[in-house]
C-alpha cells in the first residue's frame, strides 16, 4: 500500500480519494465522529463537544442499489447516494449524525436515517426558511435544544467558552479558505478548480485544527511551486448544487477553461462569511446558519426599489449580486449554472440568475447533472460550445 | 320504467353541496378583482394564513388547485410549454410549471388569457407562500417575481421530528414561532391593504374553523365502521371545502354536520359505500383527480377505499377552549395537524411522524387490507414517503401495498387498464396477508 | 512560390462526423466549394474519417499536405487524428448557416439523433444555443421509427404528409407512446396521410419548443437531414407562424462551417503575425477511441 502523503496538496488528494480511511484513523485515536449533511448544521457545536464533524457525501461511481427501499428515484441523486452509502455500511464508523432542514428531502433523510440506520445519537435541527426575526429566534431555541440533548447524551460539556473557541477555530478555517481562493485570482490561477475541490472535500473529514494545518500547508505549497495550472482562454465561475467530486470541473478544465471561482455548498458558500463572535455564541451561530449563508433554500425578503415597490431586477441584485462581484474579483468571463436533476431549491433560481447575468453582461449556460459519469460525458459538447461562444 | 343501473360507489348526497362550494372560488375571486377588492394567490397553509386573509376580506385562490383544474381540462400542456420556453427546468412540480406559464402569458397579455378553465386566476394583489412540506411551495412564488410585482409573504411552519417534539419546551417554542409568524403576516397585510385587522372577526373565524374541522374529523371517524359507509371519492370531493376555506367556515361546518348525519345513518344501517366490501384500502397520497372513475371499476371488484391522503385530513381534535389568544388557537390547530400522530409514532418507535406514520395508524384503525400507493413523477413531496410506507406497513403490520404510478399534470402516465390488471393479482396478495396477520394475532 | 500564388492555393477542410452521416467539405480561400462528400457514418466511422477525407481530396484534386487547416466537428470529432482543431457542431453550424443566409438570426438543425437550436447575432456569430440529445422524439430517429412501422420509405413520408386534409393529433411526447397512438389511429381507420401529417406536426412541435427557449427572430433557417423532408418544413413553419428558410443543401452546414472557421483561424493567425497551430498529421485511421 502506498505511503500516505503527509503534507499539502498530496495529502489533500489522498484524503479526498478515501475519506473513510482518515475517519477510521481518527476513531482509533479515540475521536468521536458525527456525520452531517450540507451547509446548515452548525459544525461549531460538534467541535465544541469534542466531536469531529464528517460531511456525509455520496459516491458518484457507485450505482444505487439499496436506497430504493426508502427513497423514490425522483429525488436528488446525491441524497439517494448518501442514503445508499449508509445502507451499505460505508458509514459504520459514525458515532452519530446531525441533520437539518437544508431542503425538503434532507429533512426527510433525518427520519429515514433513524428508521433504517438506528435512532441513537441522531439529531435534527429544523432550520427555519425565512430571515424573519422570529425565525432567527426560533433557530436559536433549536440550537439550544440540540446542545442540551447532545450534552446529556454524550456527557460533553458544551460551555459558551468552548463554543466561542470553536467559532474562532472555524472562522480561522474560513479565513484560510478565502486565502486559498485568493490564489485563484491571478492568470493563470495558482491552484486549479480540481485541486480546490480536493482540498475542500478533505477538510470535511478533518478536525478543524487539522484542517487549518492542511490549509496552511497547501497555501504555502501552492505559492512556492513552479508548476501551475495552464493559462486558458476562459475563466469560469461555477454555481449550483453541491459538488462533492471533481468530475465536472475536471472535464471543464480539460476542454479549455480554468474554474477560478464557485458558489456551492462545498465551496465559497460555506466559507465566505464568518460567524459573528457574539457574546452569546448561539446568537452568532443562529444568524449565520440561517441568514448569512447564501443558500437558495432560505427565502430572502424581496428587496424593494427606491420607491418601495417590488422590482424584479432590484430583488435579483440583492440575491445574486455577489456573483457579479466574484466574477469581477476573480476575472471570470463566464458562468456555469449547474443543478442536480430534481434539486428544487436550485432549479427555481436558474431563470432568475440567468436574467441577472444577462443584465450585468456575463455569459452563462445551464447544465443539468445526473450524478453519474456517463451523463457527464454527454455535457462535453455543450460546455465546449459555451467556451467557443466566449471566444 | 327503465331500471337505473346501480352505481358501483354509493355517493353521499351531502357531498354535492360541499363540492359546489369550492367551484365558486374562482368566480368569487374574479368578481373581487373586477370590483377592485384584494385577491391573494395562496399556497395551502392549513388555515392560519387563510383566516388572516379572510378576516381582512381578501379573496383567495389556490394555484395548487388550479394546476389540477388545468390538467383535467387539458390546458396544462400549453402553460408548461411556456414555462419550459422561459428556461425553467422540466423536472419541477407540474402545478408550479402550470402557474408560471399561465402567469407569463397573463402578464404578456395584460389580462387573464382567453379560454382558460374556470375563467382563470385574476392578477393577485399579494402572494402567500408556505414553507410547509416542500421547497417548491415558496420558491415557486418567488419565481413569479419575474412576471408579477405582487408582494410575497412566506409563512413559516415548524417541522419537528418525533424526537424533537418530545423535547421539553420544544412544542411551546414552535407554537410561539407560529404565532409570531401569523402576527407578522397580519402586520404585513395591514400595511399593504392600508386597513386594520378586525381581531374580533378574526377570533370568530378561528373558532368557526376549529369547529368546522372538528365536525369534519368526526365524519371521518365514522369511516372506521365495517362496512365503511363513505368512499375516498367522497372524501376528496368534500375536503377542499376545509382545505381551501372556500366559504365561511360556519356554512361549511353546517354542511359537514349534514354529512355526519347522513354517514351516521349509514353506519347504523350497516350500509357500505360499495355493494360488497371485500377489501378495505388506504390510498397514498394525491389522487388522480382526472381519473377518479377508475375507482368505480375497483369498487365493482369489492374494493372500498376507506381512508386516504393524510395531508388533506383535518387535525385530531384538541381542546383549545382555555386559550385566550385566537392567534395562538389557530397556531395550535395547525401544529396539531402536523404532530397529531407523533405520540403513536413515538410509542411504536417509528420516527417519521407525519406523512409516513399516519398510514400505519390508519391501517390499524381503519382495518386496511392493503395500501394503494400512487407515486407522482413531478411531485416529490407526495411521493417521498411512499417507499417507507410500503416497507414499514409490511414489516410491522403485514399489510401489503400496490404501486401504480402517475403524475399531477401529465395525465397520460396513469394507465387505468394496467392498474386494473395489477389489481387482480393484488387481491391474492391481500388475501394471503390477511391470513398472515391473523397468525400474528392482529385482529383484522 | 510567391505569396500571391500561395494565397490562391490555400485550402481548408471541414469534417462533420455525425452519428448518422459523415460530411466533408473542402473550400478554397475564396470560399468556393471544391469537394463535397457525404457518407453513412456506420459503426466504422471512428476509423474511416481518413477514407472520406481521401475521397474529398480526390474530388478537389489536391494532395493532403496542401490543406492549410482542417477542422473536425460533430459527434465523432474527437476521432479525427489528422484534424488541426475540433470545434463543436453548434459553432460550426452557425457559421455554415450564416454563409447561406447572412441575415439568419435563429437556426434549427435536426439530425438523425439530435436537434439543436441556434441563436446568432447580426454578425452571424453564435450567441446562444439549446440542445436535445437525450430524447429521440424530436429527431430524425422518430421519423425512421414511424416509417419502419408503417412500411413506408423514409424519403416518401414528407410528400405523403402534404396530402393530408385533416391531420391527426399525436399528443405523446415520447416515441414509444407515439407509436402506440399511431397504432390506435390506424385501427380506428384514420387515413395514413393524416397520421403521417400528425407525426410531422409532433416533431415540429418538439422542434419549435427547443427554439422557443431562444428568442426567435427572423430570418429563421432549418438545416439537417430532417430539413429535406418537406412535410416537416411545412409543419415547422406552421407551428412557428413564420417563414422558415431551407438551404439547397441542408446537410452540409456543419462541414462547411467547419471549413470556413478553419479559414478564419488561418487568416487571424496571419494577421497577428503568429504561426498557425497545426496538429502533427497523418492521414490514417484513428488508433484510439474516446
Amino acid at each position: 500500500m502506498a505511503q500516505l502523503q503527509t503534507k499539502g496538496l498530496g495529502r489533500a488528494r489522498e484524503i479526498y480519494r478515501d475519506r473513510a480511511r482518515r475517519a477510521r484513523e481518527l476513531k482509533k485515536e479515540g475521536r468521536k465522529i458525527f456525520g452531517y449533511l450540507d451547509i446548515n448544521p452548525p459544525v461549531e457545536i460538534l467541535t465544541a463537544a469534542g466531536i469531529v464533524p464528517f460531511h456525509l457525501l455520496g459516491d458518484m461511481s457507485e450505482p444505487i442499489t439499496k436506497a430504493d427501499v426508502c427513497l423514490p428515484t425522483v429525488v436528488c441523486p446525491f441524497l439517494r447516494s448518501v442514503m445508499d452509502q449508509g445502507l451499505k455500511g460505508k458509514y459504520d464508523f459514525l458515532d452519530g449524525a446531525l441533520f437539518s432542514h437544508t431542503c425538503e428531502v434532507a429533512e426527510k433523510m433525518s427520519h429515514i436515517w433513524r428508521i433504517y440506520l438506528g435512532d441513537s445519537e441522531v439529531y435534527y435541527i429544523d432550520t427555519p426558511h425565512t430571515t424573519h426575526d422570529a425565525a432567527v429566534k426560533q433557530h436559536k431555541y433549536l440550537l439550544e435544544d440540540f446542545i442540551k440533548a447532545l450534552a446529556e447524551s454524550t456527557g460533553a460539556e458544551i460551555t459558551p467558552e468552548r463554543l466561542r473557541e470553536a467559532v474562532a477555530l472555524h472562522n480561522e478555517q474560513r479565513a484560510l479558505v478565502r486565502e486559498l481562493y485568493d490564489l485563484k485570482k491571478p492568470d493563470p490561477p495558482l491552484i486549479s478548480g480540481r485541486e480546490t475541490i480536493q482540498v475542500i472535500v478533505a477538510l470535511t473529514v478533518l478536525p478543524v485544527t487539522e484542517g487549518n494545518e492542511l490549509l496552511r500547508e497547501v497555501i504555502s505549497e501552492v505559492k512556492q511551486r513552479p508548476e501551475k495550472p495552464p493559462q486558458q482562454p476562459a475563466r469560469l465561475l461555477v454555481w449550483g448544487s453541491i459538488m462533492d467530486n471533481t468530475a465536472l470541473v475536471e472535464m471543464i478544465e480539460s476542454i479549455g477553461a480554468n474554474v477560478v471561482m464557485d458558489d456551492n455548498a462545498l465551496g465559497s458558500r460555506a466559507y465566505f462569511e464568518d460567524v459573528e463572535a457574539s457574546d452569546d455564541p448561539l446568537d452568532g451561530l443562529a444568524y449565520h446558519y440561517l441568514v448569512s449563508i447564501r443558500n437558495p433554500r432560505t427565502f430572502r425578503e424581496t428587496v424593494l426599489d427606491k420607491e418601495g415597490r417590488k422590482d424584479y431586477m432590484t430583488d435579483l441584485e440583492a440575491r445574486f449580486g455577489h456573483l457579479r462581484d466574484y466574477a469581477r474579483e476573480w476575472h471570470a468571463n463566464g458562468v456555469i449554472l449547474q443543478a442536480l436533476r430534481y434539486c428544487d431549491s436550485h432549479a427555481y433560481e436558474v431563470p432568475g440568475i440567468g436574467d441577472y447575468l444577462d443584465h450585468v453582461g456575463l455569459p452563462h449556460i445551464y447544465l443539468e447533472l445526473d450524478y453519474n459519469q456517463s451523463a457527464l460525458a454527454q455535457l462535453r459538447t455543450r460546455i465546449q460550445a459555451f467556451l467557443e461562444l466566449l471566444d | 320504467m327503465a331500471e337505473v343501473k346501480k352505481k358501483p360507489i354509493n355517493r353521499l348526497k351531502t357531498m354535492y353541496p360541499l363540492r359546489a362550494l369550492v367551484d365558486g372560488m374562482y368566480e368569487r375571486a374574479q368578481e373581487a378583482s373586477r370590483e377592485g377588492r384584494p385577491v391573494a394567490w395562496c399556497m395551502v397553509n392549513w388555515w392560519g394564513g387563510d383566516v388572516v386573509l379572510r378576516a381582512m376580506d381578501v379573496a383567495c385562490i389556490y394555484p395548487e388547485d388550479y394546476g389540477a383544474v388545468c390538467a383535467a381540462f387539458g390546458a396544462a400542456p400549453a402553460h408548461m410549454a411556456r414555462c419550459d420556453a422561459d428556461g425553467f427546468p422540466t423536472h419541477m412540480c407540474g402545478y408550479a410549471r402550470n402557474t408560471l406559464g399561465y402567469t407569463a402569458i397573463m402578464s404578456e397579455l395584460g389580462e387573464i388569457p382567453p379560454d382558460v378553465p374556470m375563467g382563470g386566476m385574476p392578477k393577485p394583489t399579494l402572494l402567500l407562500g408556505s414553507a410547509y412540506f416542500c421547497d417548491t411551495r415558496y420558491k415557486w412564488f418567488q419565481s413569479l417575481g419575474r412576471y408579477l410585482d405582487a408582494p410575497l409573504w412566506v409563512l413559516e411552519m415548524p417541522h419537528p421530528g418525533v424526537k424533537e417534539y418530545q423535547t421539553e419546551g420544544a412544542p411551546e417554542h414552535d407554537i410561539a414561532f407560529l404565532v409570531a409568524e401569523l402576527k407578522g403576516f397580519a402586520a404585513f397585510l395591514e400595511k399593504l391593504l392600508k386597513k386594520k385587522m378586525d381581531w374580533d372577526r378574526f377570533a370568530e373565524l378561528v373558532d368557526d374553523t376549529i369547529e368546522m374541522n372538528r365536525v369534519w374529523y368526526e365524519v371521518n371517524e365514522l369511516r372506521k365502521a365495517v362496512p365503511c359507509p363513505m368512499h375516498s371519492r367522497d372524501f376528496w370531493s368534500s375536503m377542499p371545502a376545509s382545505l381551501y376555506m372556500a366559504a365561511d367556515p360556519k356554512e361549511t361546518a353546517r354542511l359537514y354536520r349534514d354529512m355526519y348525519d347522513e354517514v351516521k345513518a349509514l353506519v347504523d344501517n350497516r350500509q357500505g359505500a360499495v355493494a360488497e366490501e371485500k377489501y378495505r384500502l388506504a390510498f397514498a397520497e394525491l389522487p388522480p383527480w382526472h381519473s377518479l372513475k377508475f375507482f368505480d371499476s375497483l369498487a365493482e371488484r369489492g374494493w372500498n377505499f376507506v381512508i386516504e391522503s393524510w395531508a388533506y385530513h383535518p387535525p385530531k381534535p384538541i381542546d383549545l377552549s382555555h386559550i385566550k389568544d385566537p392567534v395562538e388557537k389557530i397556531a395550535r390547530l395547525t401544529y396539531r395537524y402536523f404532530t397529531g400522530f407523533f405520540a403513536d409514532a413515538c410509542a411504536t418507535q417509528d420516527w417519521w411522524g407525519y406523512f409516513e406514520h399516519p398510514y400505519l395508524e390508519y391501517a390499524r384503525e381503519y382495518r386496511c387490507d392493503g395500501i394503494f400507493l400512487h407515486p407522482l413523477l413531478t411531485c416529490r413531496t407526495a411521493t417521498n414517503h411512499l417507499m417507507v410506507v410500503q416497507d414499514q406497513a409490511m414489516k410491522r403490520l403485514k399489510v401489503p401495498s400496490i404501486v401504480i404510478e402517475g403524475d399531477i399534470v401529465d395525465l397520460s402516465l396513469f394507465d387505468p387498464a394496467d392498474a386494473l390488471r395489477k389489481a387482480e393479482t393484488f387481491e391474492e396478495t391481500m388475501d394471503y396477508y390477511k391470513e398472515m396477520r391473523q397468525k400474528e394475532g392482529l385482529d383484522w | 512560390m510567391t505569396e500571391k500564388t500561395m494565397t490562391d492555393r490555400r485550402y481548408f477542410a471541414g469534417l462533420d462526423l455525425g452519428s448518422t452521416m459523415t460530411k466533408v467539405i473542402i473550400v478554397n480561400d475564396n470560399e468556393k466549394v471544391l469537394a463535397r462528400v457525404e457518407s453513412h457514418t456506420g459503426a466504422e466511422h471512428r476509423r474511416l474519417a481518413n477514407k472520406v477525407m481521401e475521397e474529398a481530396l480526390q474530388q478537389a484534386k489536391i494532395p493532403f499536405d496542401a490543406v492549410t487547416y482542417i477542422v473536425a466537428t460533430g459527434y465523432g470529432r474527437i476521432n479525427v487524428p489528422f484534424a488541426d482543431r475540433q470545434i463543436t457542431e453548434l459553432t460550426c453550424h452557425a457559421r455554415g448557416v450564416a454563409s447561406f443566409f447572412p441575415k439568419v438570426r435563429t437556426a434549427l438543425d435536426i439530425g438523425g439523433q439530435d436537434a439543436k437550436g441556434l441563436k446568432l447575432d447580426a454578425g452571424g456569430k453564435l450567441v446562444n444555443f439549446v440542445m436535445n440529445d437525450r430524447c429521440a422524439a424530436g429527431t430524425g430517429r422518430f421519423l425512421e421509427v414511424i416509417a419502419k412501422m408503417l412500411g413506408i420509405p423514409l424519403e416518401d413520408l414528407g410528400s405523403l404528409s402534404l396530402k393530408s386534409k385533416n391531420k391527426v393529433n399525436i399528443s405523446s411526447t415520447c416515441t414509444i407512446f407515439a407509436q402506440q397512438e399511431v397504432n390506435g389511429r390506424l385501427s380506428e381507420g384514420a387515413p395514413i396521410e393524416d397520421i403521417v401529417a400528425g407525426i410531422h406536426d409532433a416533431i415540429a412541435r418538439r422542434a419549435v419548443a427547443i427554439l422557443k427557449r431562444l428568442k426567435i427572430e427572423p430570418e429563421i433557417v432549418f438545416t439537417g437531414g430532417v430539413a429535406k423532408n418537406i412535410g416537416v418544413v411545412k409543419a415547422v413553419g406552421e407551428n412557428l407562424g413564420r417563414e422558415v428558410l431551407v438551404p439547397a443543401d441542408p446537410l452540409i452546414s456543419g462541414a462547411l462551417g467547419a471549413g470556413l472557421l478553419g479559414k478564419e483561424i488561418a487568416a487571424k493567425a496571419r494577421a497577428e503575425g503568429k504561426s498557425l497551430p497545426k496538429a502533427e498529421r497523418r492521414l490514417a485511421e484513428a488508433t484510439f477511441f474516446t
